[in-house]
């Protein structure tokens, strides 16, 4: 299960109107579980008027800077986002789990590589903690950054970018291209899509060169990019992706209001289940847990190890009162909202109502 | 930067996902229950191949065994630690099941999940002996190599990422087998044995590759977790088997 860890907000700067970069130090005790590797991603956890929310933030520094930091863009309606970029000051704690995530290749200080790497606005997160990784650790190495943003006051970490394309004059360089501003170059206007790629492929880069492309940003801006990275002859384990869920998803659960009837434990319950869009209601036997009623009833609800070890039948609850005997998997902030392992899961109420689609 | 599109859109355009923040709920159980089956299986293989080691006619089989053991322990490892980002107490995972129980050699549970546990069918059954232990890894180690191929293309790149790493080291495991059976066959007395195993593996370990026309694959093409039929990749496995045993001048 997920733990969490207190970290030490320690600078705040702000790096465009709507983004801010966080320092973050761990207590002593806790260092040797924030080491990370390039790339990676934290994952906070804070209570919004008694709610958790949790959200993730790629880490931009580079493994020789020996510091953790993230870079938080304000999205939209985004609660956690919002937060951080208003109210969020030096000397707050941030509560986080290890970093995580596998946004990186390995490095060799003898190899020779040429690296491509796309990142679409905030999506240079991550991509910057490669970058100055790569040019750190593997001095023959080099790398170009096709980088889109809105506008060019929109760039994050431009100076710093700017700064890394002089210390490594020949190594490491930058295409920007921006959605909103006419360029001398028309090729440098627009968005970062199949075409762009295309052209950009034609004359400015040497894509036949390439060992390995980076591309984080969302999901129609990965699309193109991978299909003309494919096109041009790169192999599926010659790309790495990570995807930043483009839209902030519903911060609170619909919930219909819980109703509890009297229950007389062992008797029959009303089980209506929902999967892949499609609603069942089935009478369940007494002593049944939700997913043995569901497999009886023909309904190809996902499990793996029946134990409440693994989390692969998680479901919420909508309505209705259940009990699991036993959880190894879920955390206290699923249970919170409605998330049960059906295989544990016992009604407790006459009628319940499950849904796997959510 | 106009980036609407709904993750459901994504993967059916071939999209990747990276982290589990990033799977729906539906997506998650399939992905988790393809984690899980593949787990299952490594686990159970391990242990069934385990009690084989001291038949090994000598040290250098032994070892080859040993390893193939040893592999499959870590590639079940591998995954069952993705497993774990999604919330699964790995430690529990690893001892909530008697990986070693089988069925009775003459059992016939067909192509179904047993028991409490997803790994797949072939492995319920014991193995008996190293002449089997031989075959069987033959048989198996090239359906898993067939079965990999499909999967190291899957949608979450975490995984994909793992069972590209994996691919060639399994693929060993089937070689090693096969030059286990070209060392057995230079005794003309054990061919009945080899051949009389090799029919009892066959229909099982064509099971393995699951229902033809299953009805959750095109759910799980929509995903991005599958791109060929169970037929199509059954068929690959028989043309595979059957051009090397006819090398090997077996009968079927």
């Amino acid at each position: 299960m997920a733990r969490f860890f207190p970290l030490d907000v320690t600078d705040i700067r702000r790096e465009t109107r709507d983004a801010v970069v966080v320092t973050l130090s761990p207590r002593d005790e806790d260092r040797d579980r924030f080491g990370y590797i390039q790339g990676q991603y934290l994952t906070f956890r804070r209570d919004f008027d008694g709610e958790e929310l949790r959200r993730s933030y790629s880490i931009c520094a580079g493994l020789d800077e020996k510091i953790l930091r993230v870079g938080i863009k304000h999205i939209d309606g985004g609660f956690f986002s919002g937060w951080a970029n208003s109210d969020l000051k030096p000397g707050d704690v941030l509560e986080a789990m290890p970093p995580m995530g596998s946004f990186h290749a390995p490095l060799e200080a003898e190899a020779k590589k040429t690296y491509l790497a796309f990142a679409g606005g905030s999506g240079i997160t991550p991509v910057l903690s490669i970058i100055k990784t790569v040019l750190a650790r593997e001095p023959h190495s080099d790398i170009t950054l096709i980088y889109g943003n809105r506008s060019i006051s929109s760039i994050m970490f431009r100076e710093e970018l700017e700064d890394l394309k002089n210390r490594y004059i020949g190594r490491f360089n930058i295409i920007h291209v921006l959605e909103n501003e006419a360029q001398e170059i028309d090729l440098f206007s627009g968005l970062i899509d199949k075409e762009k790629c295309r052209l950009l492929f034609d004359g400015w880069i040497d894509i036949e060169a390439v060992d390995m492309a980076f591309i984080c940003g969302p999901e129609p801006m990965m699309l193109g990019i991978a299909a003309a990275l494919k096109e041009h002859g790169l192999r599926d384990d010659q790309i790495k992706f990570e995807l930043f869920a483009s839209a902030p998803r519903p911060h609170r659960m619909q919930r219909q209001p819980v109703t509890v009837k009297s229950s007389d434990k062992g008797a029959v319950c009303q089980a209506t289940i929902t999967i892949d869009g499609t609603t069942k209601t089935i009478e369940m036997a007494s002593g049944q847990s939700v997913l043995q009623a569901a497999l009886a009833a023909d309904i190809d609800a996902p499990h793996a190890c029946t134990a409440g070890v693994c989390s692969t039948c998680r479901a919420l609850v909508l309505e209705g009162e259940v009990e699991m005997q036993t959880n190894h998997a879920l955390d206290d902030y699923e249970v919170e909202r409605g998330y049960v392992l059906t295989c544990q899961c016992h009604p407790l109420s006459d009628r319940v109502v499950v849904d796997y689609d959510q | 930067m106009s980036d609407e599109m709904t993750i459901q859109s994504y993967l059916e355009q071939g999209g990747k996902l990276t982290s589990p923040d990033n799977a729906p709920a539906r997506y998650r159980g399939e992905l988790m229950r393809l984690m899980a089956s593949f787990v299952d299986s490594e686990l159970a293989g391990a242990a069934g191949f385990a009690d084989c080691i001291n038949d090994g006619p000598g040290i250098t089989e032994r070892i080859a065994a040993s390893r193939i053991v040893l592999e499959k322990l870590d590639h079940g490892e591998r995954v069952l630690k993705l497993m774990g980002d999604f919330g699964a107490d790995t430690l529990r995972y690893a001892s909530h099941h008697p990986w070693t129980e089988r069925v009775a050699r003459d059992a016939d549970i067909g192509a179904a999940r047993h028991g409490a546990d997803m790994r797949l069918s072939v492995f319920h059954y014991p193995i008996e002996g190293w002449i089997d232990s031989v075959t069987m890894n033959v048989l198996m180690g090239t359906a898993v190599t067939i079965q990999l191929e499909e999967l190291a293309g899957i949608s979450y790149q975490p995984l994909a990422d793992e069972f590209r790493a994996i691919l060639p080291r399994e693929r060993r495991h089937a070689e090693l087998g096969v030059e286990g059976l070209r060392k057995l066959l230079a005794d003309n007395s054990e061919k009945p044995a080899i051949e009389a195993s090799l029919a009892y593996w066959t229909p099982r370990v064509a099971a393995s590759f699951g229902h033809a026309g299953s009805k959750r694959f095109d759910a799980l093409k929509r995903f991005g977790l599958r791109s060929r039929t169970n037929d199509a990749l059954l068929a690959e496995w028989r043309e595979t088997i059957g051009k090397l045993l006819a090398e090997l001048g077996i009968a079927r």
